[in-house]
């Protein structure tokens, strides 16, 4: 059994369990996207990360990817912890701001506003689904493209694949994708203001009442410019 | 070659070697490194072995083909042996000549190695200051081994070290060995090399541990990796091999990537040559160690350098890095564990061996021992490789190595570290070369990259650059990496192009931050630092990008436009009336030179030309276009008449007065445009005459009289301008007496015109003057100052003034200048100097002046000096000059601005016999009344004001020109003047002094010319316009030089590259292809 120190607690886990799972076990919410239970970690989301270490070697590590070793003092939400996280968060809203998963991660984080340039992905390649695919699915069909800039996910040389049983366990697992604000359930939707953005499939009109968390909201900044 | 199947018969091998080896047979050396034959060496090695078998000479001369030897500037080059002589950037037809002279151990003289600076020769090599600065322990081996002959190797002691570790059959000593040399990771990182080797001995072996060596060099301009790879493959060999042992490793992996064709090639054959003689595979030399090493080729991605990275690489998965622990010592290839140390660090191995660990720690500084690879490249005279001691300052490297700035422009700052590491300013480079340092400074050592940047260089357009190439080359996993490059790159990218704010700097750091904070691997940790050195050393710079939009490097496109028109102070477009001088449009043309400009004649002659200096036909390595001739030529030929000023309707507003004081070129302009402007100006004039240093200071011959009258008289004759003449600020008048006699306000621009003093003893004898003094007497009042032999001291342009107007006196025998610096230094326009030295003029460099003799005071020299002895007489009786004592310099210590300060060589004194000494050693403004007015000054006498509003602390009084500035050129004081008139304006009308902030950007669009196919190949020369020959003009005052005819004019006008045609003509293009548009939806 491992022994370390997470936000002053003590706790005892075995050996090989990660951070994560070790501050789950105590109750510590940490907020996570490319990490899913029966999938292998990969730290690609760094939403995760905690603060280890003292003074000056205190460092952030992604805490799903990071084994519990003895004696570390581990602290979940210091403000270094908090600071990062929100920078990430603001940096997914910009990049991916119809997603409902990080809408309402960023507004649990106090996420106002965003200063990036507005941009409309729908992908922010944690890479669950590839993982699914490969790990629960069996299949490989999809992986990773490129690198940088150009990183992709898709079949590869965009072939149809043979392998692919379209199962649909990629879409399933996808933050960006599942839970997306459907515009045509109005009941489900939090916020709305990205209604304003692309023409969706309803009329504004039903939205009018709505209140929208994010404040000022993404969209309706966008809308000004 | 026959395998080795003991120790001592690889000594046999050696000592044979040995013997065979003629050490004094001449032989010629030329490097084959990617870089020399990418300048031709491999044409010149075929030239020179044909020539050499044609000639029989095969016995005589030798001829060693070898790696990269590291001064890849001079490439391609010759090195002969055992003369040393190093023959640089050798042609094809040199070759004969050099073989001949080295049979004969003679030198071809002009292809000798010449210092750029001091044109000084070097007949050996290990002279030049580029090699004799540095300690090539490693690099020093690559001249004398051809990299594919095993032989070569072993004869330079090659693989001792590896015989010594054999023999010795002490993993454990090994390990000890590389733990006592203190031998740190040459990749960048500086993890101790033993201590990594250690952890490796100590793992289980489960089925064979793995060596790595980390070739995947990828920072752009680093390439020692590269060389020592291609230069001396076999050291790497043995250092694995040495490795191998210590550890017990059995299988080595040289990661390399697929762009290094010859280096892939030469390590092939290296372990080719090695497994032949037994010194790789089962069972080496006869022991029971084996150890085998295989080539993976990258495909060059930049994180492959990462070690987790390239070990999946190797493992055949995506180049991307894992969570470390598990660290690869552990786990590694396979999962089995593996060492993984850089190229470098690898060749250092067997020096460790070979000079003993305690000898190796000594070389550098402690904790940080060895030498260490940078390749020096950037604005840098020497580019190339050199190979220093650690903790070696990065001034020494800089300035005794590269030989410090290519041009006269000032180095800013130093890259290190490649993509991931950071820029230190021109003020830190004392600090020492070493891991901790660089850290601390906020960059880091990296694989050894060291770009230098000069003021031509802009930050953000650096930092930008290397955003850019990580965007592209993060693996893109860790999505604060992948997202936060693209976003810093936008960011920056948006500051470069006047689209900035302050909130985007900040925004910037705090993006900085958590990228390097969040991201997994050395390659994002490190990948904010660009970003965070220079916002933390050149925040200035942002500044001046988000807030004033400017790029003072001229390198952001989008904030310069055309750099000839970005560059003057008065924003003229140079671009434009050079196209109208093209197309024989005069008239226009004066009018773009006429309307920012109330001095156009003027300054046809006496400007100080930044527009040249940036012209982008200049920085492309031409020769700038001749725009000041060409003013010239359209002022000379059109009459001011044709531009009428814009006069300003008040709209019945009441005008107010303002008062100028001093009518300079800052003060005419000032009260010019106040005038246009609807006020009433009074002028206040110390002197009987306008023009201020145009009149008294410039010489008639480079700007005649009757030109800058009528162009003052012009400006002057203005019914809202009045002057007083003979009225001195603070004697006659002061500014509270202005306000009262009902100014609402007042511009003070009383010039800089009173000279320092040299601060020497004897400064007082009579003979002496102050330039300004020398100059005024005759400019104004005719009188010849100057007899018999003349000494100016000083550099700067009014010494030269003064010099050539001393020329020119009748009662002159000689004229010598005296200058601290070396002539490239001086700040005077070059070609002025060039003019002074043609008319006779002697120039003493390198000289600094420790006094003046009296001749009673000679006299006294000999004589005992009595107490209660009153000097006062000998004063009274005789106190001329009759020369002076000068001591010779030698260039010193780097100073702050990038030149070597001037030291004195004690001992070296000597005498000039002088009759008249002229100090010029520049100038001040005689502002010492205005303190009592209530305004400030600083130490040089300028007065402080706003640089934006040039308000000064009393409320209404603005000053600017020489007075706030200190001596400049004309046209910033006539654009001083123009500044504080819109100010003055605005500060009358009860408006907030703002300059508004705008890009100066080409708006006009003029058809380009068109240009010949013949025209273009014909390399057109600059203008030059005739001059007065120097025989005729020594004794006169006419204008030396002479105007362009209109065929010169139009030719020099269409070297003009047009660089207004990118903004004008995209925007012609776009206004087409609306109206096209709106056409045809009509």
């Amino acid at each position: 059994m491992i022994k370390l120190t997470i936000n002053s607690l003590d706790v005892s886990v075995e050996k090989g369990t990660t951070i994560l799972e070790a501050a789950r076990f105590l109750g510590f919410p940490i907020p996570t996207l490319c990490h899913m239970e029966g999938l292998s970690s990969y730290g690609a989301c760094r939403l995760c990360v905690v603060e280890i270490g003292e003074g000056p070697r205190a460092k952030l590590v992604s805490s799903c990817t990071y084994p519990a070793e003895e004696g570390m003092k581990v602290r979940t939400a210091s403000a270094r912890v908090l600071k990062a996280r929100k920078m990430i968060l603001e940096l997914l809203l910009a990049s991916c701001p119809q997603s409902k998963t990080i809408q309402d991660l960023a507004s649990a984080h106090g996420i106002r506003q965003q200063r990036f340039k507005q941009e409309y992905e729908d992908c922010i390649l944690c890479g669950l689904c590839v993982r699914m695919c490969q790990e629960q699915m069996m299949a490989k069909a999809i992986g990773f493209r490129n690198r940088g800039e150009k990183r992709s996910i898709g079949t590869p040389f965009d072939v149809k694949s043979d392998i692919c049983r379209l199962c649909g366990g990629c879409m399933y697992i996808c933050p960006a994708c599942q839970l997306r604000c459907t515009y045509n359930e109005p009941q489900k939707a939090i916020c709305g203001g990205c209604a304003n953005l692309t023409p969706p499939c309803v009329d504004k009109e039903q939205f009018d009442d709505m209140m929208c968390y994010m404040d000022p909201c993404v969209a309706c900044e966008i809308k000004k410019d | 070659m026959q395998r080795l199947s003991s120790i001592n018969e690889l000594k046999e091998l050696r000592s044979v070697l040995f013997k065979t080896a003629d050490e004094n047979k001449p032989r010629i050396v030329i490097c084959a490194g990617t870089a020399c034959q990418a300048s031709g060496s491999s044409d010149i090695i075929r030239v020179a072995k044909k020539y050499i078998i044609e000639n029989n000479l095969a016995e005589k001369v030798g001829l060693r083909i070898t790696g990269c030897h590291g001064f890849c500037e001079m490439g391609p080059f010759i090195l002969t042996e055992p003369q040393q002589a190093f023959y640089t950037q050798v042609k094809l037809s040199d070759i004969p000549r050099i073989i001949e002279a080295l049979l004969e151990n003679k030198y071809v003289e002009e292809l000798l190695y010449q210092d750029p600076s001091t044109q000084e020769k070097y007949y050996n090599r290990d002279d030049i200051p580029f090699f004799k600065n540095q300690k090539r322990s490693i690099l020093g081996l690559n001249q004398k081994i051809d990299p594919i002959r095993v032989h070569g190797y072993i004869a330079q002691e090659g693989y001792t070290a590896f015989e010594k570790v054999l023999s010795k059959k002490d993993a454990q000593w090994v390990v000890q060995q590389v733990k006592d040399s203190q031998l740190r990771g040459r990749g960048g990182g500086g993890f101790p090399t033993g201590l990594k080797w250690e952890l490796l001995a100590k793992q289980p072996d489960k089925g064979g541990k793995f060596l790595v060596c980390n070739a995947d060099e990828g920072d752009p301009g680093a390439y020692m990796d590269r060389s020592i790879l291609e230069g001396n493959p076999h050291s790497i060999i043995e250092g694995m091999l040495i490795g191998a042992y210590g550890t017990g490793a059995n299988e080595g992996i040289v990661y390399v990537r697929n762009e290094y064709p010859i280096a892939v090639k030469h390590l092939n054959i290296a372990l080719k040559q090695a497994r032949q003689l037994g010194l790789l595979g089962n069972n080496i030399l006869g022991t029971d160690f084996s150890f085998d090493i295989k080539i993976v080729k990258g495909a060059g991605a930049f994180v492959c350098g990462e070690e987790t990275a390239l070990i999946r690489s190797i493992e055949g998965k995506m180049g991307e890095p894992r969570q470390r622990p598990p660290f690869p010592v552990e786990k590694g290839i396979n999962g089995k564990p593996t060492a993984i140390n850089n190229v470098e660090t690898w060749a250092n191995v067997p020096l460790i061996f070979r000079l003993g660990a305690e000898k190796f720690a000594r070389i550098g500084t402690e904790k940080n021992s060895g030498t260490k690879i940078f390749s020096l490249v950037g604005k840098i005279k020497n580019t190339g490789l050199v190979e220093v001691p650690m903790g070696i300052s990065i001034k020494d490297i800089v300035y005794n190595i590269g030989g410090g700035s290519v041009s006269k422009t000032r180095i800013k700052a130093v890259q290190t570290g490649g993509p991931s590491g950071g820029c230190i300013p021109a003020d830190k480079f004392d600090l020492p070369v070493d891991y901790d340092s660089l850290t601390k400074a906020g960059s880091i050592m990296g694989s050894g990259g060291m770009i230098v940047m000069d003021d031509n260089t802009c930050m953000v357009d650096v930092a930008k650059y290397f955003m850019n190439f990580l965007k592209d080359e993060s693996c893109g996993k860790c999505f604060t990496c992948r997202k936060g490059t693209q976003r810093m790159y936008e960011i920056l990218d948006d500051i470069s192009k006047g689209k900035g704010t302050m909130e985007h700097l900040e925004l910037l750091k705090e993006l900085a931050e958590a990228v390097k904070d969040t991201t997994m691997c050395g390659l994002g940790q490190t990948a904010s630092n660009p970003v965070l050195s220079t916002l933390h050393y050149f925040y200035d710079e942002y500044r001046r990008h988000v807030v004033d939009k400017k790029c003072d490097s001229f390198v952001c496109k989008e904030l310069v436009g055309a750099p000839c028109q970005a560059a003057c102070p008065l924003g003229t477009e140079v671009w434009r009336y050079a196209a109208l001088i093209e197309k024989g449009k005069y008239k226009e043309a004066y009018k773009v030179i006429r309307e920012p400009n109330p001095f156009p004649s003027v300054c046809a002659r006496v400007c100080g030309r930044e527009c040249e200096s940036r012209c982008n036909l200049a920085a492309s390595g031409d020769e700038a276009v001749a725009i000041r001739i060409l003013k010239r030529f359209i002022t000379d030929r059109i009459d001011p008449a044709v531009y009428k000023p814009v006069r300003a309707w008040r709209n019945g507003k009441k005008a107010r007065r303002v008062a100028v004081i001093g009518a300079g070129p800052a003060g005419i302009s000032a009260a010019h445009y106040l005038s246009l402007l609807g006020h009433k100006v009074t002028i206040v004039e110390a002197g009987d005459v306008p023009g201020g240093m145009l009149l008294s200071c410039i010489p008639a011959y480079r700007l005649p009289r009757d030109v800058a009258r009528r162009e003052i008289d012009l400006l002057l004759n203005d019914e809202n301008i009045d002057i007083r003449y003979n009225t001195v600020l603070g004697r006659d008048i002061t500014i509270d007496e202005l306000f009262k006699a009902g100014f609402s306000a007042v511009f003070l621009a009383i010039g800089a015109d009173k000279s320092w003093r040299l601060d020497i003893e004897g400064e007082d004898a009579q003979g002496v003057y102050s330039s300004m003094e020398f100059l005024k007497a005759f400019n104004l009042r005719g009188e010849e100052l100057a007899k018999g032999h003349v000494g100016i001291v000083g550099g700067g342009n009014s010494a030269v003034d003064a010099a050539r107007v001393a020329m020119r006196q009748k009662a002159v025998k000689s004229v010598t200048m005296l200058y601290r610096r070396t002539n490239q230094e001086m700040p005077a326009y070059a070609e002025e100097v060039e003019a002074a030295i043609e008319e006779g003029i002697r120039l003493e460099t390198l000289v600094s002046p420790v006094g003046i003799r009296y001749v009673k005071a000679a006299e006294a020299e000999g004589v005992k000096i009595e107490s209660f002895v009153q000097p006062i007489k000998i004063d009274a009786r005789d106190g001329h000059i009759v020369d002076i004592q000068c001591v010779r310099n030698k260039l010193g210590d780097v100073d702050v601005s990038g030149r070597r300060r001037p030291v004195p060589i004690p001992g070296s004194e000597f005498t000039i016999a002088l009759d008249t000494l002229v100090a010029a050693i520049g100038e001040r403004p005689d502002s010492d009344c205005l303190a009592s007015m209530g305004l400030q000054l600083d130490k040089g006498g300028r007065v402080k004001v706003d640089a934006k509003t040039l308000l000064t602390d009393r409320q209404g009084v603005f000053a600017g020109g020489d007075l706030v500035t200190g001596p400049n050129t004309v046209v910033e004081a006539v654009a001083a003047g123009k500044k504080a008139a819109n100010l003055i304006d605005q500060y009358l009308q009860g408006k907030e002094l703002v300059e508004p902030v705008q890009i100066k950007m080409p708006k006009v669009f003029i058809e380009p010319a068109v240009v010949s196919e013949e025209e273009l190949e014909e390399a057109v020369k600059r203008a030059e316009p005739a001059i007065l020959p120097a025989e005729s003009r020594k004794n006169s005052f006419e204008e030396v030089e002479l105007t362009l005819s209109v065929e010169q004019a139009k030719r020099e006008a269409r070297r003009c590259l047009r660089c207004d045609l990118e903004f004008t003509q995209q925007k012609k293009n776009e206004d087409a292809q609306l109206a096209a548009v709106e056409g045809k939806s009509k």
